[in-house]
């Protein structure tokens, strides 16, 4: 089942003087439990791709449907709530709660969905067990290492159960043990859960990792590799 | 979770959040403190006044105050301020004689207004004893004693035991003199009373002006819980062809430094406030600024604008309120205890004696006042919480999230 169906996209930006095509007729479609790696040269879209794909920018043209629901004319408060119950986000920067504990961390995305209590708290330890940081539940982001923030950000892009998972550079920041641990621990949730990654990287571990390289350039599509 | 999230995020930044509630407690002290002080003015000048000069009320013949002719007395005045000094109510009433005349020594003379009281219960309504400063209250001196203010007696250059001579119009159009010992100094803030007034006997007054005991004046003090305009109507209305009046109509400068000084309250608030506005508006914005990235990141994953909205107006009300009963108790405190001991202003006496004030000043505040502030600070909060806010919600969570 396509969960992603992306038709000639372009977006073009003319904030500056001389417009900017950041994205020029990209299609593709991604289906359910892939491990998608979106690559390519600093400056080729990616970026604008991820953010579109995630319902934080609109495209100039083109079509994305996510769960055969068409986002690309939807309100921004309406994609607020689609972000909330259909796509997870894990960023380069961790971007967790520092004020809050890991658990909270996890349980903050139910708490928006009006998940109750008991329901938020047993996902999230199950989840923060699944990534191998169950002890950590009651530590603050700044009391982890960068390896197992990063898993916090993964278990809490999970607790929303979403249709895919878009991750931008998530291993940019983290030692190779730390990208080893982070990859394997998406890698079994896609296995075994098919749940669907998609990454934006540079990382060639990454890369290597995933069964699926969509590489662009110059905002188009140069290769779509599938992997087995 | 959005209010845990506030609360702390208001300690993120410790020291910051600390001067800004610090500044608060700071403004709502000065506000309360200034208020009281300002009151303690008010409160004490219109205290003196009508305590010891105008009274609650007053009551005339309606023909007497255009001239002060002393033809124009009340009718059957000491039956009727026996009948008014058993109203509820009504804590004390006396007669006054009231004769328009001159007072001389060997050294000057004074136009000055001649008070013919009932000595017992003139000290009831105005504790004209209380003022004593120097000699005594209608004793020492047999034969017509006076009781004259300390400015008038350095004016005449007077002391106790020295004769004056009052003249006056005995009301039959012939001018009347007579001799009068000083039996006693009184020092008041009240300018007319230093320097205006003298008191006599009425019985010595009523036999040099052969006016068979009538009066020209009843005085009334009441309780402080009665509206005396409940008995000035009450009054007005069984003795139609009398006159009852409040202080406000007869000391209607009173009644509008009251009202001022009411507004001051008002004043200082607004300014106060929207000077800590500017101190919570620029710490909130800079929380906010901080932490674009977060909240970039919030709305992203699916918080919603509102929230993010809400999140930040509560943080910014926590700041305001938690320095709001401090500032508040602080003010209470001060207040209290200068109630209790005065503020001496003994140094500028002069100057304020000059103007009618008292030179120890008690600060005074009444529950209200505590109430407008707290109303003000909960307003403030609000108001310094909306910018920061909207900037939040503002944000384009796309830019938020790579800023560094």
């Amino acid at each position: 089942m396509s969960v992603i169906k992306v038709e000639n996209i372009t977006k073009v930006y003319t904030e500056t003087a001389v417009p900017v095509h950041a994205l020029n007729g990209v299609s593709f479609e991604i289906q359910e439990g892939e491990f998608t790696a979106i690559v390519g040269p600093s400056g080729c879209g990616k970026t604008t791709l991820l953010n579109i794909l995630g319902g934080l920018d609109h495209p100039t043209s083109g079509r994305v449907e996510i769960s055969n629901i068409d986002i690309t004319e939807m309100k921004d408060s309406d994609l607020i709530n689609f972000r909330l119950n259909n796509i997870g986000f894990v960023f380069q920067a961790y971007n967790l709660i520092p004020v809050l504990t890991t658990l909270e961390n996890v349980e903050f995305i139910m708490l928006l969905q009006k998940v109750d209590k008991k329901k938020r708290r047993k996902r999230s330890m199950d989840l923060l067990e699944q990534m191998g940081i169950a002890e950590k539940a009651n530590q603050r982001p700044s009391e982890l290492s960068g390896g197992q923030q990063q898993r916090v950000a993964v278990a809490r892009a999970l607790a929303s159960k979403p249709n895919f998972i878009l991750a931008d550079e998530p291993t940019a920041n983290l030692d190779s043990v730390s990208t080893s641990n982070l990859l394997d621990i998406m890698a079994v949730m896609n296995r075994e859960e098919k749940e669907t990654f998609i990454f934006s990287t540079h990382d060639q571990r990454v890369i290597d990792k995933a069964r699926r390289v969509i590489t662009l350039e110059d905002g188009r599509v140069k290769s779509d590799e599938i992997r087995e | 979770m959005i209010l845990k999230i506030a609360w702390k995020n208001v300690w993120r930044s410790r020291g910051r959040s600390l001067v800004v509630m610090g500044a608060i407690v700071v403004g709502i002290w000065a506000l309360l403190f200034g208020t009281g002080f300002m009151n303690g003015f008010m409160v004490g000048y219109m205290a003196d006044i009508i305590n010891h000069d105008v009274s609650n009320m007053q009551i005339h013949n309606p023909e007497f105050k255009n001239d002060y002719d002393i033809k124009f007395y009340i009718p059957d005045g000491n039956k009727k301020v026996e009948e008014v000094r058993n109203w509820p109510g009504v804590k004390g009433a006396t007669t006054r004689i009231i004769v328009n005349g001159m007072i001389a020594s060997s050294r000057n003379a004074s136009g000055v207004q001649i008070r013919g009281i009932d000595v017992q219960h003139e000290a009831i309504v105005t504790r004209l004893d209380s003022l004593i400063f120097e000699g005594a209250y209608f004793e020492g001196i047999k034969k017509n004693p006076i009781i004259i203010g300390k400015k008038l007696a350095e004016d005449l250059k007077v002391k106790i035991r020295t004769k004056i001579v009052l003249t006056f119009n005995d009301g039959n159009g012939y001018i009347t003199s007579a001799a009068f010992r000083v039996a006693g100094i009184v020092k008041s803030s009240s300018i007319k009373i230093n320097g205006q007034y003298v008191f006599v006997r009425q019985e010595d007054l009523s036999k040099v002006l052969s006016n068979g005991n009538n009066v020209h004046e009843i005085a009334i003090i009441t309780d402080s819980r009665i509206d005396e305009e409940l008995l000035v109507n009450k009054y007005n209305a069984i003795y139609p062809g009398d006159l009852a009046e409040s202080w406000r109509v007869i000391a209607p400068e009173l009644a509008f430094m009251q009202e001022m000084y009411g507004q001051m309250l008002y004043i200082l608030l607004v300014i106060i406030m929207t000077a800590l506005v500017f101190g919570i508006v620029n710490t909130m914005l800079m929380a906010v600024l901080e932490r674009m990235r977060e909240l970039g990141m919030l709305m992203a994953i699916g918080m919603s604008k509102l929230r993010v909205f809400v999140m930040v107006l509560v943080e910014t009300i926590y700041l305001s309120i938690i320095g709001a009963p401090v500032g508040l108790f602080a003010g209470w405190l001060t207040i209290r205890y200068y109630q209790n001991v005065g503020v001496d202003l003994t140094e500028y006496s002069e100057g304020l004696e000059a103007f009618g004030y008292s030179s120890i000043l008690y600060p005074y505040l009444d529950a209200d006042a505590y109430i407008v502030v707290t109303i003000g600070v909960v307003i403030t909060a609000f108001v310094g919480a909306i910018y920061p806010a909207w900037k939040a919600v503002k944000l384009n969570p796309v830019e938020a999230l790579h800023k560094i």
